[in-house]
């Protein structure tokens, strides 16, 4: 009877080191931490440089297609015609139609 | 200076020649004959109108009017990225102006606004001279068929001498300078050019009772549903009536002043726009 509990306190323990071990290790103590910025920075400078070109040139484009489409816009709508203003009486006046 | 006024396409029409004699009260009777016909083409009020026809069919080969105006609301609705939209006819009718405006603000809209669905198919086959609508898909050509029927009878005017053609505030004139008013929040300011055209669109005319209070006839595509943006009117000007109509409506539809003015900016379309709250801005190129 005694022998049977010791054996019960016996594997008891040991899985309660099993335990601490794992979360120990999952832990890893071992490793520096770093910031998320450094660890997406790619660690050799020419492709650091092509990142920040392809970058630009995604930029340049989209501006590029923005002011492609507002000439577009602008072109497909005939120049006003000249007008003023003026202090004369009006020959018909606009209104809501 | 011969005037003739009469009234067509629901709305006043007055037309200004500056001769005088047979010939010119010949040619101001033209320019109206030339406005009646394009009304009884393209009326959505009237059942044997060639519109009416469409929209009942589905499909139709009109004659030219119908398919050039057909054809120019198609161009305007994709220069204006869908703000500008000829489908917006059963929107209109559920918003309840769903015949002639005197009857409709006679009676008021009974019912609470529903919106109804925007930018349908339409396909004009300019080579066969046929127009097809989606199914489901109706047109209103109101937004631009009287700004097209104005340049119309201004061409035959144009024929004898300086003219001016006014159909409910869509004008469009030649030959001289002719000065043309401009509605304000608190007055009048007086436009002068010599060639091309004004148009306004706003929501302080074509209202009606409704359960909410009152509702007015800009639908705004995007919604289904009269615009509730906090412009009260914008008046455009350009080289045709027809363009006048769309760019007024387009501008209108903006949303709210700031952009309208932005836009009648960029696109150099000078501008006089009026907000709910009681402000007038003047853009594209006007001061």
């Amino acid at each position: 009877m005694t022998s049977h509990v010791a054996r019960l306190y016996a594997l008891a323990a040991s899985i309660l080191a099993l335990f601490l071990a794992w979360i120990g290790i999952d832990a890893a103590p071992w490793q520096t931490e770093q910031p998320p910025a450094a660890a997406a920075a790619p660690a050799d400078p020419a492709a650091a440089a092509l990142a920040a070109y392809e970058r630009r040139l995604r930029r340049d484009a989209r501006l590029v297609r923005r002011v492609l489409a507002q000439r577009e816009r602008q072109q497909s709508i005939p120049a006003p015609p000249a007008v003023r203003i003026v202090t004369a009486a009006p020959a018909a006046t606009t209104r809501s139609s | 200076m011969s005037r003739h006024a009469f009234r067509a396409m629901g709305t006043d029409v007055e037309l200004l020649l500056d001769a005088e004699g047979a010939e010119a009260q010949a040619a101001l009777r033209a320019a109206e004959a030339e406005l009646r016909r394009l009304e009884a083409l393209l009326s959505r009020f009237l059942p044997d109108s060639e519109l009416s026809r469409l929209n009942r069919l589905g499909e139709l080969a009109p004659g030219p009017d119908l398919l050039a105006v057909a054809e120019a609301a198609l161009a305007a609705r994709e220069l204006t990225a869908g703000r500008f939209d000829p489908t917006v006819h059963d929107a209109v009718v559920a918003a309840g102006y769903d015949r002639t405006f005197e009857l409709v603000a006679a009676r008021g809209a009974p019912t609470p606004a529903v919106a109804a669905r925007c930018g349908g198919g339409v396909e004009v086959d300019a080579a066969s001279g046929t127009i097809r609508l989606d199914p489901g898909v109706r047109l209103d050509l109101g937004g631009i068929a009287k700004g097209y029927a104005v340049d119309r009878a201004l061409r035959i005017l144009a024929q004898h001498a300086p003219a001016l053609v006014d159909a409910g505030g869509d004008i469009a004139l030649t030959g001289k300078p002719w000065p043309v008013g401009v509605e304000t929040a608190d007055g009048t300011i007086t436009l002068e050019l010599a060639e091309g055209a004004l148009a306004t669109s706003g929501r302080d005319r074509r209202r009606w009772r409704a359960p909410e209070g009152e509702r007015h006839h800009l639908i705004d595509p995007a919604t289904g549903l009269p615009s509730e943006g906090d412009l009260l009117r914008v008046t455009a000007v350009a080289g045709t009536a027809a363009e006048a109509e769309v760019l007024a409506k387009a501008l209108f539809l903006a949303g709210d002043a700031d952009r309208a003015a932005a836009e009648a900016d960029e696109l150099g379309v000078p501008a006089v726009l009026v907000t709910r709250a009681g402000h007038t801005a003047l853009a594209g190129g006007l001061a």
